[in-house]
């Protein structure tokens, strides 16, 4: 069963879609003016020497070695000179997602240790071959527009782990990539394998390939590994999605504003950083910023709160003019079963009305320990439906339909008209996975449940779709670098 | 020769209305068979309609639109065929049963019967179980099919089916039901002799229904 309709690129929350913001424009003021508080008073950890001494030299307040206090007009300065729109190409370098204010996005998230075998069932852990799978699900899948592995490939050796799954990921899919990395070397290394297939540094630089993900340490600390990688991102002009992962509670306050305000703190910092390390530097900012739950402890990927918390980060994003990085599509649930559902509908909902730009972590089953293709495809049918309601309503003389009432009038009906064939496709969604059928059309298909189609949708896609491959001279130049990389930490 | 019938094919398909009835005169300009018009023109489209609206690919508008076409080309063709062609694949009464004014289901099965090649003669809503007895020995269908769509109007299915008896003519035509509240179990227990889920199970149904007629 095809779809009626596809969107390309969307825009939200502009005239003639569905209007919605969490924040006022006061309160958007007063978390910013928190942050900016905490950067002055509070200071930020910051663990590499080159950062700390760049951040002195233009104004920064050091105390120890590593704790800095960062006065607000560099916080203004960076704002003013990151850009407020960055774009992201696929492997053949067509620019297909414009990230800029209210244009939303959706991909899925990375880094998942385990995977349920779609054949077996069984629960293991994520292999090569299952990111190849995750690539061929994503390339197929209409409503998915970036890629992020779902799994951490566990096969291969731990301190090159990277390399190999940016292979996995480039080889069945041409959708653009977000990357994670272990260090500043992962990443050098994966921006060469990217400069190898889009055909050199410069092509890259024009239409960029990927963005990076790295995250600061809650609360209010930037690790070695993630300053390598902001660094390097800031030099390279690769496109950097620096990203808080606070719980309200545990590494932030319990307060929704409290964790905002942190949050925002550290975005901040990170983002000047890379702004002095390279003025322009594209950097989009976002962060998970969810509860902790205080009965098991769980870092919730579930909860409603962290919904809320990233349409929060959105309001914040558009006033400052930066790109989001959001969340939605995951769960705490196990399976995907009737909690996965009802979670990713609720925070695909909330994310796309919000109006993020990169909305991600689709696929995550057990607050992330997880990545489900089931999940993922269930994902691509709910994102359909969310769009359809994002879209809003048109409203013209044509589509208050008046003269279609008269010729109809009272008693008739509108099947046979014209106008209803004509605007159907548009104005209709039109399930795929959902079904609407009636009882006895449901019991001859055997009575399907929503996973048990969902499952037969994974695949099918892995028996029948074909991505278009990499080419066989690249592939083994891409090989070479992986192979490299895993000498140089003595490793086969 | 044979590309103007796969124009009047594709015509249907598509639900062009003024294009099939076109097509067929073109094709009978052309002194192609009305027979051969009628089974490998219109029939067969609508079998190909059929199957990608069962598939998902088309949706009830569209196969509206090709039933109409389908409809108005057999209008053209009717005075050409034989007398036992002339009805197609058969001949349906169609109505919606006293106290129910429910139409837009019932209009529809109807279309996608003739969309299917029947003859339909629709008696409308609120239909008597008198006036369905008088319109089966008017008409003499194949089938009398009846429409509700309220729990309360169901039953009258069932008086409908005991006025045929009554005035003995409920071995010369068979009984298919439909409508949101029906069931199969309904349909035995009132002696109805087929029942249709929503409109395409009812044209499977009703085909069944002839072929059922022919063997007996």
């Amino acid at each position: 069963m095809k779809e009626a309709h596809v969107e390309k690129s969307m825009r939200v929350n502009v005239e003639g879609t569905t209007q919605f913001r969490v924040l006022s424009k006061h309160q958007v003021e007063e978390i910013v003016s928190s942050a900016m508080e905490i950067l002055e008073r509070v200071g930020v950890q910051v663990n590499d020497e080159a950062p700390v001494k760049m951040l002195e030299e233009r104004g920064a307040r050091i105390e120890g070695k590593t704790l800095v206090r960062i006065p607000s007009s560099l916080v203004q300065a960076a704002l003013q000179s990151a850009p407020s729109r960055i774009v992201l190409a696929n492997r053949d370098g067509e620019r297909n997602l414009v990230l800029e204010k209210n244009r939303i996005y959706f991909g899925t998230g990375s880094d998942c240790p385990n995977v349920i075998d779609p054949y077996t069932d069984a629960l293991r852990p994520c292999l090569f071959d299952d990111v190849l799978r995750v690539s061929k699900v994503v390339d197929a899948l209409d409503h998915i527009d970036f890629f992020m592995s779902l799994g951490l490939v566990s096969d291969v050796p731990r301190m090159t782990y990277d390399r190999h799954q940016f292979l996995a990921m480039a080889a069945n899919t041409t959708k653009p990539l977000i990357i994670t990395c272990v260090d500043g070397t992962g990443l050098s290394d994966q921006y060469q394998m990217a400069c190898l297939i889009v055909g050199g540094e410069e092509k890259f630089q024009a239409n960029p390939y990927f963005a990076v993900y790295a995250e600061p340490s809650s609360p209010l600390m930037h690790s070695k590994e993630a300053l390598e990688k902001l660094t390097f991102a800031a030099e390279r002009r690769i496109p950097l999605i620096y990203t808080p992962c606070p719980s309200a509670g545990a590494t932030a306050p319990v307060t929704m504003a409290g964790i905002l305000s942190q949050g925002l703190a550290e975005t901040f910092s990170g983002l000047v950083i890379s702004q002095l390390k390279r003025e322009g530097a594209p950097f989009i900012m976002g962060g998970v910023h969810t509860v902790l739950d205080m009965r098991t402890a769980t870092y919730s990927y579930g909860a409603p709160e962290l919904s809320l918390l990233s349409a929060c980060m959105t309001d914040i994003s558009k006033t400052l003019n930066l790109p989001m990085f959001s969340t939605g599509g995951c769960s705490d649930a196990k399976v995907l079963d009737e909690q996965a559902a009802s979670e990713a509908a609720v925070s695909l909902l909330t994310a796309g009305l919000s109006g993020a730009n990169l909305i991600h972590d689709i696929g995550f089953l057990e607050s992330g320990l997880l990545g489900s293709l089931d999940m993922l495809v269930l994902c691509d049918e709910v994102i359909s439906m969310v769009k359809r309601i994002l879209r809003g309503i048109r409203v013209t003389g044509d589509t208050l339909a008046v003269d279609v009432v008269a010729k109809v009038g009272p008693g008739g009906h509108f099947i046979g008209e014209d106008h209803t064939r004509r605007y159907l496709k548009a104005e209709h969604w039109l399930p795929r996975l959902m079904d609407r059928t009636n009882r006895e059309a449901w019991e001859r298909g055997e009575a399907k449940t929503l996973s048990r189609r969902v499952r037969e949708r994974v695949i099918d896609i892995l028996e029948h779709h074909d991505p278009p491959p990499l080419e066989k001279r690249l592939l083994s130049e891409l090989e070479m670098v992986v192979a490299q990389a895993d000498e140089r930490y003595g490793v086969k | 020769m044979s590309t103007i019938v796969e124009t009047i094919r594709e015509e249907i398909i598509s639900g062009n209305v003024e294009e099939s009835i076109r097509a067929v005169k073109e094709a009978l300009q052309r002194k192609i068979p009305p027979e051969k018009i009628l089974n490998d023109g219109l029939l067969l489209a609508m079998e190909r309609v059929g199957s990608r609206f069962q598939e998902g690919e088309i949706f009830i508008p569209d196969v509206f639109f090709s039933a109409r076409a389908m409809h108005e080309s057999m209008d053209i063709l009717r005075p050409l065929l034989a007398p036992s062609q002339s009805t197609g694949a058969g001949c349906v009464v169609i109505g919606t049963v006293l106290g129910d004014i429910h139409d837009i289901g019932k209009r529809l099965v109807g279309t996608m019967l003739e969309g299917a090649g029947f003859t339909v003669v629709d008696l409308g809503v609120e239909v008597s179980p008198d006036a369905f007895v008088k319109a089966v020995t008017e008409y003499q269908p194949h089938i009398l099919a009846m429409a509700s769509l309220l729990t309360t109007t169901m039953t009258n299915m069932g008086v409908t089916i005991e006025a045929l008896t009554k005035a003995g003519l409920r071995d010369k035509v068979k009984v298919l039901i439909g409508g949101a509240p029906v069931t199969r179990g309904f349909a035995e227990e009132i002696g109805a002799d087929g029942y249709g889920s929503d409109a395409s199970t009812g044209v499977d149904a009703a085909k069944a229904l002839v072929r059922k007629l022919a063997d007996e």
